[in-house]
């Protein structure tokens, strides 16, 4: 078989609006979701009250759907329930969110446990502030610990934002098949994203397995 | 904000009246995770044993092929086997085929990443005792290696088949009749999305939660059985 190059020199521009479009999503996904994730965590740390069993039913729920029917739900539910229209990147972007702050949510509490108990005791046997403790004792300690973690779901929210092109988003991947299935050029479009998303997701959880090698020698486990 | 007028009118009965293609659908996305996580598991398994060969090209060829896998989404992974493999082969796939093909590569890297961990953690004088007693390459892997690898591999294996599980509802996009396919056409015939998605979000819900209770269950047994 032929391999034709010309197809992607000639669409060169729409590969980069969609790649530009998917690191929208991305970006936009990862804050709002470490955002609604951090207070989701804040609301799980006392481990009990109304306040974490929310959390929890949350966090469990989001984790153990698949983004899939997460986000079909969203683009297919949300409007009508809502009585109002809603474009498909509003719908899935808010989907990805949603997700992201569950798993991060996750992650930052993780990383908050691993911090020795003793710590907790230290300081207060100092009697270190409540607020001073957290800001110069635990969260130091807890970061380091959830970097790794918080790193790598990066590349899953790479990942998870192709799924959008299910529900019609115009980013990366729908821009390759809709060039394929217009031109029967499959093999060159959808061979240029695999390899575009390979590059921009390999090098960050590269990073992230570093990190975490660094940490595990500091930490010793 | 929420339009209660119209969540009043919900009618779930419709939800009831196509239990059936639903409920094949279902049973189609368990069997898809089966079929994936052994494929996948036996895959993996053997790339990860591959990867400790001599040889130098078939590691690198084994840690090419576990990044590239870890590295794209499954999406795009499977679009590019159902649409693009062909055109490479000539061989046609149905939909069916080219979403368990992908599932199951994608699986296979994943699993030989952790298959690899457990055998990275079997301390080298295992390594040097059955070398020494001079055992054979297979009696060496089958009743020493591995059964002591199990231990560390099984609970991670078990939390990924909840990934495989996810993953299956993605095979939608191919036209395969899982769950989140049926649930899709049945509310695309109807005009009746809130109450089909919703249910198939419900169903999804559930069957992850005793999949992840299951392996949680395992995990604990196997923490057990280490002491």
């Amino acid at each position: 078989m032929d391999f034709d190059y010309t197809i992607i020199t000639n669409n060169y521009s729409i590969f980069i609006s969609g790649l530009w479009i998917t690191l929208w999503i991305v970006t936009f996904s990862f804050l709002s979701g470490s955002i609604f994730g951090l207070i989701l965590c804040i609301a799980s740390l006392r481990d009990s009250g109304i306040f974490f069993r929310a959390a929890r039913v949350y966090v469990d729920f989001f984790r153990t759907t698949p983004e899939m029917v997460l986000i079909f739900w969203a683009y297919f539910c949300l409007p009508p329930i809502l009585g109002l229209k809603m474009s498909s990147i509003v719908a899935g972007t808010l989907a990805l969110s949603l997700v992201s702050a569950a798993f991060l949510a996750e992650i930052f509490r993780a990383g908050i446990r691993a911090v020795p108990k003793e710590q907790f005791e230290a300081g207060k046997a100092l009697a270190i502030p409540t607020f001073r403790l957290w800001q110069k004792v635990i969260l130091p300690q807890a970061v380091r610990r959830m970097m790794p973690a918080f790193i790598n779901y990066l590349t899953e929210l790479l990942k998870n934002s192709a799924l959008l092109s299910a529900i019609g988003v115009h980013e990366l991947a729908f821009e390759a098949y809709s060039l394929g299935a217009r031109t029967f050029r499959y093999v060159e479009a959808l061979t240029l994203i695999a390899v575009v998303y390979f590059m921009i997701i390999f090098p960050i959880s590269i990073y992230a397995r570093r990190i975490e090698a660094k940490l595990a020698l500091k930490t010793g486990n | 904000m929420i339009d209660w007028d119209y969540i009043s009118g919900l009618d779930f009965g419709i939800v009831w009246e196509y239990r059936l293609p639903l409920f094949r659908g279902f049973l189609l996305s368990l069997v898809l995770m089966v079929i994936a996580t052994v494929l996948g598991f036996s895959i993996g398994t053997i790339l990860a044993i591959g990867a400790r060969s001599k040889i130098h090209p078939v590691r690198w060829l084994i840690v090419a092929y576990v990044e590239f896998w870890r590295n794209t989404p499954l999406i795009v992974q499977l679009v590019w086997i159902h649409f693009a493999l062909p055109l490479v082969t000539g061989i046609s796939t149905t939909a069916l085929q080219s979403g368990l093909i992908g599932l199951s590569l994608n699986t296979a890297a994943y699993y030989s990443e952790i298959v690899r961990a457990g055998i990275d953690s079997i301390p080298s004088g295992q390594w040097e005792a059955a070398d020494s007693l001079g055992l054979p390459k297979r009696v060496k892997w089958m009743r020493v290696i591995l059964p002591q690898a199990i231990k560390i591999i099984v609970p991670p294996m078990t939390s990924m088949v909840i990934g495989v599980f996810k993953g299956t509802a993605i095979l939608s996009i191919l036209a395969v009749n899982d769950l989140m396919k049926v649930a899709n056409t049945i509310s695309n015939f109807t005009f009746k999305p809130v109450e089909i998605v919703t249910a198939a979000a419900i169903i999804y819900f559930i069957t992850g939660s005793i999949l992840s209770w299951a392996s949680r269950r395992v995990e604990k047994h196997f923490q057990k059985s280490e002491r």
